[in-house]
Formats: C-alpha cells, sequence, structure tokens
C-alpha cells in the first residue's frame, strides 16, 4: 500500500514538475545575460544575476507600455462585456417575451462561428469606416460576448422568481432589482466570466495585430511578435519579454485559483 | 414533516396566484424599457457584427478579391476549384488531421490518467496538483507559443539540455509537428483534467463500493464501471477539442509560420497567411468557408453529446440522493 501511495504521487509530482518547469526556466533565463544564455556550459540558475534583459527591452520596445495597454484593454473590456452579459443574461433568464428562446437559440449558435469567416469581412468593414488605429475597434467587437451571455443566463436561472416578485410588490424598480438584487447574487459567475474574459483579452493576437499599426498603442502579444521581428537574437529580452507577459496571469491565476478551476468546469457542464 | 410540506405548498400556491396576478397586470415600463434596449442592442450586434460579416465573406469567396489592389471581379466557383487542386490545401488537411488526432490523443489519455490519479485515494495534496495541471490552459497562448519556441532551440533549449538530445525541432520536417502537438498537449491537457475530475465526483459512491464488495480489480472497475460511466464526458471532451485544435494557428505563426516547407502548415494558419501575408481575401474566405461547415458539423454533435453528458451524470446524482432520503 505504501509502495503505491508513493509511485502515484511521485508520478504526479513527475507530471506537475514538467508543467511548472518551463515556467521557471524562463523566469531564470530572463535573469541571464545573453553570452551566458548562449553559452556551452548551461545551468538552471543564472550564474550573475542581471536585469539588463528588462532594461534593454523596455529601451528597444517600450514594453512597459505595451504591458500597460494590455491591462487597460483588458480591464475595459472585462468590465463592459460582463456588465452586457449580466443585463443579457437578466432578460433571458427573468423576462419572457416573444422569440425569446429563438434569439437565444441564434445567439448561441454564435459561439460555433470560427473566427476565420468574420474576421476578413471585418477588417473592410472597420478600414472603410476608418476605425483602425484606436482602441474603438479593438473595444467593439468584444463588448457584447455570446458566451457571457449564455454563462450568465444559466446562472441566474437559479435565482427563484418569488424573490423578484417580492420586490417588485415593494415597488423596487426593475434597474434596482437588476443592479442590487440579481446582479450581486451572480458573483460567482461574474467572477469566473471576468477572469476567462481577461485572459481572452491578454492573449488575443490577430484583431490587434490588423487594428492597431502605431507602435505606441500596440498590446504586448503583437509587442512580443515585433520584438522578435526587429531582435531575433536578442534571446535574453525574449526570455524577459515573454516573462513579462506571462507573470501577470500566473500571478492572478494563483490568487484565485479556486475560482478558476470552479469556472473552467460550470463553464463546460452548464452547456 | 407533512405540517412543513403542506404549509410549503401554501405558500408556493400564494406565490403562484400573486405572479399570475402581476402577469395580468401590464409589465412596468422599467420592465419592456430595459428588455427593448437589450434585445435591439444584441440583435444589432449580431446583424452588425457577425451576419452582414458572414455573408459578405459568402459573397467574397466566389470573388478575386485583393484590398491592396482594390480588386473585387467576379469568379465563379474558381476560389473552391482551386483550392481542391492546391496541394498545400491537401497538405494542411493532413496536417491537420494528424495534428488534430495525435493533440487529442495526448490530451484525453493524460487528462484521464491524471483525474484518475488525483480521483484515487491514494493521491495526497489533490487542491496543489490540481492548481499546477491548470496552469498552462490559463495562460496566454502567443507568451506560451514564444516560451515554447525557446524551449525547442538547438543551441540552449530545456529540452535538448534536459533529454541530452540533439535535435533541431522546429526546423526538421520530421519534428516540427510533432514539436507543436507537445506543445500543445502540454498547454491543454490540465482542462481535461478538469473536466474528468468533474465527471469522476459525479460517479454515485455506492456503484464503487458495490464493485469493491463485489471484489473487482482495480482494473476492472476502471474499465468496465468507470470508463463507461465517463463516455459522454469523454465524448465532449473529444469533440470540443476537434473543434478548437480545427481553429488553431497561434502556435503555427509563432513557433514555425508554417514551415520548414509547408509541414506544419494546418488550415486556419493556411486561411491566416493567403488572408494577412498574401492578401488574397476570395481564396482565404473559401477555405473559411469549408472549415466553417466542418465546425457547424462539429458543434451540433458536439452539443447532442453534452445534452446526454449532462443528462446521465444528473439523473444518477438525482436517484442517488432520493436514495439517501428514504433510507
Amino acid at each position: 500500500m505504501k509502495v503505491r501511495v508513493f509511485a502515484l504521487n511521485a508520478g504526479l509530482l513527475l507530471v506537475g514538475g514538467i508543467v511548472v518547469l518551463p515556467f521557471f526556466w524562463m523566469i531564470l533565463s530572463a535573469f541571464k545575460s545573453n553570452s551566458e544564455i548562449l553559452s556551452f556550459d548551461q545551468s538552471f540558475l543564472p550564474r550573475e544575476w542581471t536585469l539588463e534583459n528588462f532594461v534593454s527591452i523596455q529601451t528597444k520596445l517600450d514594453f512597459f507600455r505595451l504591458f500597460f495597454n494590455s491591462v487597460f484593454l483588458s480591464v475595459t473590456i472585462t468590465a463592459l462585456s460582463v456588465y452586457t452579459s449580466l443585463v443579457g443574461g437578466f432578460v433571458f433568464a427573468k423576462y419572457t417575451f416573444r422569440g425569446r428562446g429563438a434569439l437565444f437559440a441564434v445567439i448561441l449558435s454564435t459561439m460555433m462561428i470560427t473566427w476565420a469567416v468574420v474576421i476578413i469581412p471585418r477588417y473592410t468593414i472597420f478600414r472603410s469606416i476608418g476605425l483602425t488605429d484606436s482602441y474603438a475597434s479593438i473595444i467593439i467587437p468584444a463588448v457584447i460576448s455570446a458566451f457571457g451571455i449564455f454563462m450568465m443566463r444559466q446562472s441566474m436561472d437559479a435565482i427563484p422568481d418569488e424573490i423578484l416578485e417580492a420586490a417588485r410588490i415593494d415597488g423596487a424598480s426593475e434597474w434596482f432589482i437588476f443592479h442590487r438584487i440579481v446582479a450581486p447574487m451572480s458573483v460567482n459567475a461574474i467572477s469566473a466570466l471576468s477572469i476567462f474574459q481577461f485572459l481572452w483579452v491578454w492573449e488575443d493576437y490577430l484583431w490587434p495585430y490588423l487594428m492597431i499599426s502605431s507602435e505606441e498603442k500596440q498590446v504586448l502579444a503583437v509587442g512580443l511578435t515585433t520584438f522578435r521581428g526587429q531582435y531575433g537574437t536578442d534571446y535574453g529580452g525574449l526570455f524577459a519579454a515573454t516573462t513579462l507577459a506571462i507573470v501577470p496571469v500566473l500571478v492572478v491565476y494563483i490568487l484565485f485559483q479556486r475560482r478558476f478551476i470552479a469556472g473552467a468546469a460550470s463553464a463546460a457542464l452548464k452547456g | 414533516m407533512t405540517i412543513q410540506t403542506s404549509a410549503r405548498s401554501a405558500r408556493q400556491g400564494e406565490t403562484a396566484r400573486v405572479s399570475q396576478a402581476t402577469r395580468r397586470i401590464k409589465k412596468p415600463a422599467s420592465e419592456l424599457w430595459l428588455r427593448n434596449t437589450t434585445v435591439g442592442v444584441i440583435m444589432a450586434s449580431l446583424v452588425l457584427l457577425l451576419l452582414i460579416p458572414i455573408g459578405i465573406a459568402f459573397v467574397g469567396s466566389f470573388h478575386d478579391w485583393n484590398p491592396l489592389n482594390g480588386r473585387f471581379d467576379f469568379t465563379g466557383i474558381d476560389n473552391y476549384a482551386e483550392l481542391f487542386a492546391d496541394p498545400t490545401f491537401w497538405r494542411a488537411s493532413s496536417n491537420t488531421l494528424v495534428f488534430g488526432i495525435l493533440a487529442i490523443a495526448g490530451r484525453v489519455l493524460l487528462g484521464l490518467a491524471i483525474a484518475y490519479a488525483l480521483f484515487s485515494k491514494l493521491s495526497r495534496w489533490r487542491t496543489f496538483f490540481r492548481t499546477i495541471f491548470y496552469l498552462p490552459t490559463v495562460m496566454p497562448l502567443v507568451a506560451v507559443a514564444f516560451l515554447w519556441t525557446l524551449m525547442y532551440n538547438p543551441q540552449f533549449g530545456a529540452i535538448n539540455t534536459l533529454f541530452g538530445l540533439d535535435v533541431n525541432w522546429l526546423f526538421d520536417q520530421r519534428f516540427s509537428l510533432l514539436a507543436i502537438v507537445i506543445m500543445t498537449i502540454w498547454k491543454d491537457f490540465g482542462f481535461a483534467v478538469i473536466l474528468f475530475l468533474a465527471g469522476l465526483y459525479a460517479i454515485p459512491e455506492d456503484v464503487l463500493e458495490a464493485a469493491s464488495v463485489d471484489g473487482a480489480s482495480a482494473w476492472r472497475t476502471f474499465w468496465h464501471i468507470i470508463l463507461p460511466l465517463l463516455r459522454p464526458m469523454l465524448f465532449f471532451i473529444v469533440i470540443t477539442s476537434m473543434i478548437g485544435y480545427l481553429q488553431a494557428f497561434v502556435q503555427v505563426l509563432v513557433m514555425t509560420n508554417g514551415g520548414p516547407g509547408t509541414s506544419t502548415q494546418l488550415i486556419s494558419f493556411m486561411i491566416y497567411d493567403q488572408a494577412f501575408v498574401k492578401y488574397n481575401f476570395g481564396y482565404a474566405s473559401a477555405i473559411a468557408f469549408i472549415l466553417l461547415i466542418i465546425t457547424a458539423l462539429l458543434t451540433a454533435a458536439s452539443w447532442r453529446m453534452n445534452q446526454s453528458a449532462l443528462d446521465a451524470p444528473r439523473r444518477r446524482r438525482f436517484t442517488h440522493r432520493s436514495k439517501e432520503k428514504t433510507s
């Protein structure tokens, strides 16, 4: 029995090691100098800790600017789309009206539309109305999320109608019922959706790449490829830039890991 | 007990009456306003951001369409005909198939094995491990692809150093697609772990107890009891993975750019390449439509699977609970 316990946990530990090793390797390599990275004698820990990679990516491409652009866009889009998802979920869960089922089915079916079909016409439209190189072009297509509306409706379905009716009898307006009663009862769904939404904006590459042309407005995901295109052999810089794109998400994940995991299971199970 | 239930049913009757009454009254203006605005905004965004673009893409797929020189000439089914004669398309299709099969197999097998190990009473630090395994899934894909490009570097990459190999993973036709598959499995298996775990915890304990009382071996229990009960979840993971991997292109874009040669061309990467590198919008739209049809068929199948994946454990859990009450 003891042997089996040991073998099983050792196996889990091994796979766990394979999962976290690249992250540790990346973070540690970001503190190595380029000559040390390329030396024949590889070591896991830096022999000489240095911040020169972070300084160099900052002077070469203003990475902190890109970083804060990504933070700004991720936070803005997350806030907006979670709010619209809440409203949409509320209307679909708690109001009855003609065509509700059909419209909801249409919203659900849009989730299977591949990015590839929509992105070419969207690009053409956004260019022709002159929306390129503005954050509006990134924010507008992301404000209403089919997945978000779907997730919120699923969660609000569980709130008993009696609570709403009682509030209505007490003279509460729909505005009040939504903001003060239904929204606070959906905290778990809100946090799960916020986390996913934040990540999707943070890692989105193609759309900002197509829309944003000026360097000072660019986002981190695109900045990474730009950096490699210009300084392909600055491996220390690449390690530092990649670290900068991953570590914030890593920290957020570790802080909220329970909600992340619950959100993942519920998002899939509630389909 | 009976008093309680009768009281509850009385209360229910009351609220039913009240809700009937409120429903008969005209809906308050604030409700109508909120409802109409919301539905209006959702419909407008559906039409403007999805329906019209899909229509344009469909029409565009029958045109020679290049935004750089403003060409938009009707060519009938030429794009589709050219596509089926294009060796790169067939290479991309077979690559997508190989990539999909290997990545799904790895994701499912590793996910199932680890979920079962975590489910076992022998495992320790379950929350810790679950957190670790799910970690790559929530990391940004572009950055992870960069990280793995560095991992595969033949000069200093951790993989060659660690395993004492001398392989130029991303620049050797024999290994490039495999390298992308490995990175994708590493990134995605944690999601399967979480889903399989949820499926395992939905299996009622008395079923497993009954098996152990009957003296079934661990292997037989797994093969004849647990696996059949997990089947709906398994189908769900396989089909959602298929849809996801049909759309995968970021790892190819970052790590190999489709090369060396056409060894890592995937269908979605080919669309990106035709559209935004070569600016053949019409041709790219034709490929995109074919992909959309495949995805739609798979999605329809997945929803059906998902429905049964949901119904099965729910029904089981329900009967389980009702049994508890009677005993």
